[in-house]
């Protein structure tokens, strides 16, 4: 793992609200851009006043669909967060875990779109 | 020729308050192509929180469509409704809030998200609105998003999203509801987890565990968890009517009741205490380091 890459949430989001899914997104690109360079990210939430579950399941929930836990962890960190906004964010992360490693959604589209028979 | 349709008295935060504003919707929605106006001259007291649903009703009905306007309004009841701008849809002029009480009525489309982010926050500086703590005053404004981006994420609303709020300054309770005209909760759990629950089952479905219906891409489910848990912890009271449904948090009790008849959407009403001190800091073990 090479440079570190400070993203700002405000400055991506060009507001104190992480509020909208929209704004999650345009985050979890800058994210997953850099993470797919090999790159490490701290993305810094400095002058953010107030995040939502919205908000985070696009930006961070998002990455586990698409990156391995051991490279999440091991490239990503956040920074100038308050301790309330860990602690959901510490939430969206666990459910995002859970979600992926048990994808229902998953097996029932392969079930139905491809008929896989071994798609429980 | 102008067809009258009255408006029941007491249309508070409870359920009889929606009660009777379903049987308001249900006995307007035979009428198209009509000049319909709604007598309010019965109604001494309405919960001004409670002009998210019935404004959603009202624009429903509009919609059909119809040439909607309000009669009858006793003084009081008019000065209440013009401060917080509900009657600027029905051709008043918006009076100013001297005290700083209301959180403005406004309809805003799904795709509003930022706009409705500034108009929160407009409406939750200075004035009257209560000198909450400022971790109390944080932990309602994302209360208030959470509600937003969960209408907008499982709505399908085409009608919009309809909001406003009151603070009442002697017993300290601030109320805020938001109305969308979707399809409701009981046929989005149908829909999208194929799951046929009475409607007020599946609102209980919807507020409990990791339970979501999200599917795809993006992981989903803590939004309505989140609000439940600030709601009890400050001791305040939540309501969510949604189809046949209605389910009532109160002192951290539940109480679920179904209508007969359901209501066209769903409307989730929190109400705050805002004399709260609690710090809301649940996480101080926590490292960035433990997180990922």
């Amino acid at each position: 793992m090479k440079n570190k890459l400070t993203i700002k949430a405000f400055e991506i989001v060009g507001s104190k609200f992480c509020v909208s899914s929209e704004d999650g997104n345009r985050l979890y690109q800058q994210i997953a851009d850099a993470l797919r360079q090999k790159k490490r990210v701290d993305v810094s939430f400095l002058n953010v006043e107030s995040l939502t579950s919205a908000f985070l399941n696009v930006a961070i929930g998002q990455l586990y669909g698409n990156f391995s836990e051991q490279d999440i962890r091991g490239g990503l960190t956040v920074s100038d967060m308050q301790d309330d906004d860990m602690a959901l964010l510490k939430r969206v992360v666990d459910t995002a875990k859970e979600y992926f490693k048990d994808p229902e959604w998953i097996k029932a589209v392969r079930k139905e779109v491809l008929g896989d028979a071994d798609a429980k | 020729m102008k067809i009258k349709l009255g408006l029941p008295d007491g249309i508070g935060s409870g359920i009889e308050g929606f009660q009777k504003l379903i049987n308001f919707a249900e006995n307007a929605k035979q009428h198209q192509f009509a000049s319909l106006e709604i007598d309010l001259s019965g109604v001494r007291w309405l919960d001004a929180n409670m002009c998210s649903p019935l404004g959603a009703i009202l624009y429903k009905i509009s919609r059909k469509p119809n040439a909607v306007s309000l009669a009858g309004l006793s003084q009081k009841l008019e000065k209440i409704l013009s401060k917080n701008g509900f009657l600027a849809a029905y051709g008043r002029e918006k009076i100013p809030d001297t005290y700083g009480t209301t959180i403005e009525y406004k309809r805003f489309e799904p795709a509003d998200e930022r706009y409705f982010a500034s108009y929160v926050e407009t409406h939750l500086k200075g004035k009257g609105i209560p000198p909450m703590s400022a971790a109390l005053r944080k932990k309602f404004r994302e209360s208030i998003f959470e509600i937003f981006s969960n209408a907008v994420i499982h709505s399908q609303t085409k009608f919009g999203i309809f909001s406003c709020g009151q603070f009442f300054p002697v017993k300290n309770r601030l109320d805020f509801s938001l109305t969308d005209l979707g399809v409701g909760i009981r046929e989005n759990l149908k829909q999208m987890a194929g799951l046929d629950l009475p409607a007020a089952e599946a609102i209980q479905w919807a507020m409990e565990g990791k339970n979501t219906t999200k599917k795809g891409a993006i992981p989903g489910g803590l939004g309505l968890k989140v609000l439940r848990e600030f709601i009890t912890m400050n001791k305040g009271r939540m309501q969510i009517v949604s189809d046949g449904g209605y389910w009532e948090l109160n002192a951290g009790a539940v109480n679920t009741q179904s209508f007969s008849v359901p209501f066209p959407g769903t409307t989730v009403n929190i109400e705050i205490n805002t004399a709260d001190a609690a710090s809301y800091c649940l996480a101080s073990e926590l490292s960035p380091a433990d997180i990922f």
